[in-house]
């Protein structure tokens, strides 16, 4: 091993680090502000990429639709919830705002053909579909068990993948796809070639962790979010119910898994499943974090990019084997200093 | 409280049996197991895909398939193929989809007698022969008949080296082991073998690995469009040596995924891919043409060869229930019996794979004419000349 | 013997019995190999339900354990490419499972030590890390067959029996999944279950009365594993075939999926759970094409939506919804307490008088904060000192170092004549301390009595073996009746066998009293023993306590309500913001004017 493939290694491991970090990232906002494990935080990321390559590929985009259901399934449960017996018998217009917004979206990406308007312009539409996805997802799914035990969070969690994955191979197929890369040029540095691709990863990943510090550390809706976790009470009194603090936080997450989709699928290929591996290295990140700390999680996260890439190198059909064994010591190490956080639940 | 949960429980079970069985009455039988769900769902899919455009009569007789999904999980397949061979009590299994999950149902057949025609990888299957896997067909190219057009290749181009890099799965491994003999044979030394995993985001080290061994050539043995992204990290690196791909490559998104980096490749596969520039004496581009055809405009989009591996099973079926039916009525073990009989008579069946000459000892049956040796050129399939 | 002597479970075993016997006469064969899936997976998943559901560690690696018991039978029974040290054991079923069980175990106690040692979310992922773990490493070695697996076992044969049959192997499979059960809910009836069942939300407490919560966690884990390889012994002669497939992280997160649905609280749940999750598989494959008109991939989806669907409506699964259906109008089962059982050997209590407790300039800092300052007192046997003072005073702090639950910043604390640095929680309960505490520390849906027998955890000795196979019915007869003596010593003696959550919180504290004076101490520290009780209740207490003085037992008591707490002890500390600010009789105290100002704030 000489230093320009170490250098390369360690390149190829901060790119993935990157992506686990973001994933980390949002992890651990909806954990902090619903006590959920977002498992399938990784579908945001593959359908982000599944959705823009069938953008241009100019293969139907089905996202809407699925958007479509889930906004009408969340106006049944609202009205359900508001004509039950007890019931406050209210049921607002702006309900109807997010299903009329997936009807127009559904019925945009399925009739505009979509492989000429720009790479720009098929990113944006891609957010535009993911992101309320992640909101509808939170009304539908987990706002009505929104203070159950941690132990069925985390199984309606996996629930939740599973039909995501199944309905992600009912929209996509089963084959992978990529898209263009943003550009095909590099950077010279010494004698290894830095990818755009690389520089772009790394660059989003970088102002998506600034921002997010800003958004928590110092504007007030941050704090409010953060304060949502901690003190329902206190942050209903302050206009932030747990329900808005809930879909606020996964349509965040749901924003960053769309951009870390769209980053990725120029470099590599995207399948309907890929998401649950990406997003438990995430997690893996979040958890070395101590589902608190955002710079420990990205550290976390950067950390299992490395330990990946090496391993890799080293023995490339043990590289499973490794990367979760060396988890262990970490862990271990993660819950002794961390001890009586969590310790009587 | 568990009494009656159980009661329940047994009156779905009677009713599931129930709704099995009032399904319309055929006289021959064939079940279908595919994987259309799970991680082996892009080979389960065509082959889902392609059981409308199997054969719905022969001789006068009425063939009724009973498509199964077993997920993925070997588990799952034995409890379908057991539920064929009891509950629907069918004459024939074509699948399932993976190589492990066709490993688990081979005694189960073979103690009931049910010809089982897998469109699996794996040679080992069929062989080596013994008294069970005499139930066991194997409708696609035995993986060494591939890799030795490959080798031949190297051999007359000048390849001395040459770095593997191959899916974690069972057809890396097959695909591993048939190689590394076969290359051994020809003097080409194995110099790398990489593993990866298909969802990897990220092959940059196993193509340093390879990079740093120099190989003259590299193979790349993955299933589907996870055989695309070893190839491009290579040439992101920087490598220019030939790249050899395997049949799991021929597909149409591997040129739409590849675009211009997979320019050069060289793999084997049927005749499926360069069915306009074969030659019309070629017996089995009749075959394969009308299928693709028929699976476009069912499906909308070409198949990959995993369905043409089931259909293949159909028109072996085809060859072989006139014959059967002189043994015995469908539906009894004498009909089952001889149908494997006659399966195992088949010669010079031109299907969409190639030409299957099926004998007591070879399962598989294919010989030259069931691989082509092709080439990517201008970003289409061409002919290696 | 009439039915209403037995238990629920025999009930439901003599029911079951004959139903299961005849299924094989009735059923098809197709049936019956889902009916043997079923039970492996009820076996697997019985695992899951004693570590998750009772000790509430969560698990994804179940499935894992279940490999490594499979991947063995299978290597053995194949028996080709044996290296010849091990050539002896190839061939035979009983050296698959043995030799399968001891590898489990060794792998679990190995892992057992690395995770269970982690706390909250760790422990889940902890599992999920070394369940992917080895579910990679089967495919990648070579000797197991790599990725495409072990084929070629030969049919099962038992004694002669051939099991090649889905019916032969249906007897077997069941009869093992019964004994599994009746294992696992004789476990939970004794002493060691008591101590796993504490595990979920009672590890401070149950380390405070002497048991050791790792221990208990490492036996919860040992017993799910050992199921697993026997489910895994049995799945691979069942299948006659072993794949790294069925054993992967997804594996283990059905194992999951189905504790879940069955009812992750029950015993029974994990075969309502199999049965569920593989009926409800089987039928949506059926059904779904024709509802839906078309052979689509829509099993998953409509599973999954199912699985929320059911967290939503019923989170404690089938079985917790069948049982709050049903509970409410029947009685738990009362296991019979012989009256007559003897005694448990009690401890040499010290001579009254003989100093027991001595805190020696004790001071404990949190931060910049100094909890106890300078603190030193002692208590003899035979008297009781109050600890009285305003709230955030440090009474609690000073308790938890008493019970070494925490460790002072200086100072040191003897006890009956040894420091107590370096001990544990554990070694106080063993030395003859015991406590109460301020936030009431119980388990609320084992029965009082159970709750009691907890504090006479180390007056007993007997393990898991001997509890799954009964042997221990004398031993628990004797905690049981101590248990017992205690409750009605303190007036809960009627109320033996309601669940402790019932209760109201007067009665809770009383409870926690029975459960210390369980362990047979010689020194008892009450942390506001009489918060919530009515007057009668308090007067009952303090003849309680002055009985148990007279007995010589030395007993250290924080109380707020004065009239008490003045008219019972022998002497008071007063602590104020940390600081000792008086100490004495009881009269000179309730005069002292640093203790009025400190209580009243001067104003008189």
């Amino acid at each position: 091993m000489n230093l320009q493939i170490v250098m390369l290694l360690g390149q190829d491991g901060l790119t993935n680090g990157a992506i686990y970090a973001l994933l980390a990232l949002s992890i651990l906002l909806v954990f902090t502000v619903t006590r959920i494990l977002l498992i399938p935080q990784g579908e945001f990321v593959s359908f982000a990429a599944l959705t823009m390559a069938a953008m241009q590929g100019g293969t139907p985009v089905r996202l809407g639709w699925l958007l479509l259901a889930l906004a009408l399934g969340g106006v049944v449960m609202d009205l359900y919830a508001a004509y039950r017996p007890g019931g406050r018998r209210r049921f607002a217009a702006r309900a109807l705002v997010m299903p009329v917004y997936a009807a127009v979206l559904a019925a945009a990406t399925t009739l505009l053909p979509l492989d000429g308007i720009g790479a720009a312009a098929q990113a944006a539409l891609t957010v535009a579909l993911i992101v309320p996805l992640g909101l509808t997802l939170y009304r539908v799914f987990y706002q009505p068990i929104a203070g159950a035990h941690s132990l069925v969070l985390l199984i309606v969690s996996i629930a939740v993948h599973v039909v995501l994955v199944g309905v992600g191979l009912l929209m996509f197929g089963p084959e992978g796809a990529r898209t263009e890369p943003f550009s095909d040029s590099g950077l010279q540095l010494g004698s290894v070639m830095l990818n755009s691709q690389t520089l772009w990863v790394v660059a989003v990943s970088l102002l998506l962790i600034v921002a997010l510090y800003l958004f928590f550390g110092k504007s007030l809706y941050g704090k409010a979010l953060r304060a949502a976790a901690v003190n329902r009470l206190g942050a209903e009194l302050v206009g932030i119910s747990p329900e808005l603090a809930g879909k606020a936080s996964f349509a965040l997450a749901a924003l960053i898994g769309s951009l870390s989709g769209i980053l990725i699928a120029p470099i590599t290929t995207i399948y309907f499943d890929s998401g649950f591996i990406i997003s438990l290295k995430g997690f893996v990140g979040a958890i070395i974090g101590g589902l608190a700390s955002y710079p420990l999680a990205a550290l976390g996260a950067l950390f299992i990019g490395q330990a990946e890439s090496f391993s890799t190198f080293w023995a490339s059909s043990y590289k499973e084997v490794i990367v979760f064994t060396l988890i262990l010591p970490v862990l271990l190490w993660r819950s002794v200093s961390h001890k009586g956080a969590e310790d009587e639940e | 409280m568990f009494a009656k949960n159980l009661a329940v429980s047994l009156l779905l079970g009677a009713f599931m049996a129930g709704g099995a069985s009032t399904q319309a009455l055929a006289q021959v039988k064939i079940g279908v197991v595919s994987s259309s769900t799970g991680p082996i769902a892009l080979v389960g899919i065509p082959q889902k895909n392609s059981v409308p455009l199997l054969p719905t009569s022969v001789a006068g007789q009425t063939i009724q398939y009973i498509p199964l999904d077993d997920g993925s999980d070997p588990t799952a397949t034995v409890s379908a193929f057991k539920k064929l061979i009891t509950e629907d009590k069918v004459d024939a299994i074509i699948g399932p989809s993976g190589s492990p999950n066709a490993m688990g149902v081979i005694q189960f057949v073979a103690e009931a007698g049910v010809p089982m025609l897998a469109p699996v990888g794996t040679a080992a299957v069929v062989l080596p022969m013994t008294e069970q896997k005499k139930w066991v067909f194997k409708t696609t190219q035995n993986d060494d008949l591939i890799a030795a057009a490959l080798i031949d290749h190297m051999a007359k181009t000048g390849i001395k080296t040459v770095g593997f890099i191959g899916t974690a799965d069972p057809y890396g491994d097959n695909w591993l082991k048939v190689f590394g003999e076969g290359a051994a044979k020809r003097n080409i030394k194995l110099v790398g073998s990489e593993r990866f995993q298909r969802q990897d985001t990220s092959l940059t080290a196993q193509g340093l690995k390879i990079l740093s061994a120099a190989p003259d050539a590299v193979l790349i043995a993955a299933p589907g469009s996870s055989s695309v992204l070893p190839q491009i990290t290579l040439y992101d690196q920087g490598y220019r040596g030939k790249i050899y791909q395997t049949h799991g490559a021929a597909l149409p998104d591997f040129l739409k995924l590849g675009g211009k980096k997979v320019e050069g490749t060289i793999l084997a596969a049927s005749l499926m891919l360069v069915l306009d520039q074969v030659s019309d004496s070629h017996p089995s581009k009749k075959a394969a043409t009308d299928y693709v055809a028929a699976y476009e405009k069912l499906n909308g989009s070409k198949p990959a060869t995993f369905g043409a591996n089931v259909f293949d099973a159909g028109l072996l079926l085809e060859r072989a229930i006139p014959v059967a039916l002189k043994g015995g009525e469908p539906g009894s073990p004498a009909f089952r019996s001889a149908l494997r009989d006659a399966l195992e008579q088949v010669k010079e069946l031109p299907a969409t794979q190639g030409v299957y000459n099926l004998t007591a000892a070879d399962h598989s049956g294919f010989d030259e004419r069931g691989r082509e040796l092709i080439t990517v050129s201008g970003g289409k399939w061409a002919l290696v000349k | 013997m009439t039915m209403a002597k037995l238990s629920n479970t025999a009930r439901i075993l003599l029911a079951l019995v004959p139903v299961l016997a005849a299924l094989p006469l009735v059923l098809p064969t197709y049936q019956i190999t889902l009916a043997n899936n079923i039970g492996i997976f009820s076996l697997a998943t019985l695992g899951l339900i004693l570590l998750t559901g009772v000790g509430g560690m969560t698990s994804f690696g179940q499935a894992a354990f279940v490999g490594i018991g499979a991947y063995t039978t299978a290597y053995f029974a194949v028996g080709v490419d044996l290296p010849p040290v091990l050539a002896w054991l190839g061939g035979s079923p009983w050296s698959g499972l043995l030799v399968g069980l001891a590898l489990t175990l060794a792998v679990a106690a190995l892992l057992g030590a690395l995770t269970l040692r982690l706390s909250g979310h760790y422990l889940p992922l902890g599992t999920i890390a070394w369940g992917l773990s080895l579910s990679y490493l089967f495919g990648n070695l070579e000797f197991l067959g790599g990725h495409t697996g072990l084929s070629g076992m030969p049919a099962l044969s038992l004694f002669g029996i051939a099991l090649d049959r889905a019916e032969g192997l249906f007897y077997l499979i069941w009869a093992v999944l019964l004994v599994a059960v009746l294992v696992t809910l004789n476990l939970l009836d004794s002493r060691e279950g008591r101590a796993i069942r504490a595990l979920r939300g009672g590890q401070r407490m149950s380390e405070s009365m002497g048991v050791n919560s790792f221990r208990a966690k490492m036996t919860a884990f040992l017993v799910a594993a050992a199921f697993a390889s026997v489910a895994g012994w049995l799945y691979a002669y069942t299948q006659r075939f072993v794949s790294p497939a069925p054993f992967s992280l997804q594996a283990g997160i059905d194992f999951m999926f189905m504790a879940l649905i069955g009812g992750v609280g029950h015993v029974w749940g994990a075969v309502i759970g199999a049965t569920a999750v593989t009926v409800l598989k089987q039928g949506l494959q059926d059904w779904l094409p024709h509802l839906l008109g078309r052979t689509g991939n829509f099993e998953s989806i409509v599973f999954g939506l199912l699985i929320v669907a059911l967290m939503q409506w019923a989170p404690g699964g089938i079985a917790g919804w069948l049982a709050g259906r049903l509970g409410s109008h029947r009685r738990r089962n009362a296991p019979a307490v012989p009256a007559a059982a003897d005694p448990l050997p009690r401890r040499t209590l010290p001579k009254p008088g003989e100093l027991v407790l001595e805190v020696q300039r004790v001071t404990r800092k949190f931060g910049g904060l100094t909890a106890n300052n300078n603190i030193s007192f002692t208590v003899k046997a035979g008297e009781i000192l109050g600890v009285i003072g305003p709230n955030g005073a440090g009474k609690s702090t000073l308790f938890n170092q008493l019970s070494r639950v925490d460790t002072p910043t200086s100072g040191e604390i003897r006890f009956r004549g040894h420091a107590i640095n370096g001990l544990t929680a554990r070694d106080m309960a063993g030395a003859g301390l015991s406590r109460t505490f301020q936030h009431v520390k119980l388990l609320p849906t084992m029965t009082v009595l159970e709750n009691v027998a907890i504090g006479a955890h180390r007056r007993g000795t007997k393990g898991v073996v001997a509890a799954a196979l009964r042997l221990d019915r004398d031993e628990e007869a004797r905690l049981l009746a101590e248990a017992r003596r205690q409750l009605i010593r303190v007036g809960l003696g009627d109320l033996l066998h309601v669940e402790a959550g019932s209760l109201a919180l007067g009665q809770q504290r009383i409870l926690e009293i029975a459960r210390a004076l369980c362990s047979d101490p010689c020194l008892l520290l009450l942390d506001e023993p009489a918060a919530g009780l009515r007057h009668l209740e308090k007067q009952a207490l303090a003849t309680l306590l002055e009985t148990l003085r007279d007995e010589g037992m030395a007993i250290l008591l924080v109380e707020h309500d004065m009239d008490f707490v003045m008219g019972l002890v022998d002497r008071v500390f007063v602590m104020e913001f940390g600081q000792r600010i008086a100490e004495g009789l009881p009269e000179t105290i309730q005069t002292n004017p640093a203790v009025l100002e400190a209580y009243l704030g001067g104003v008189e």
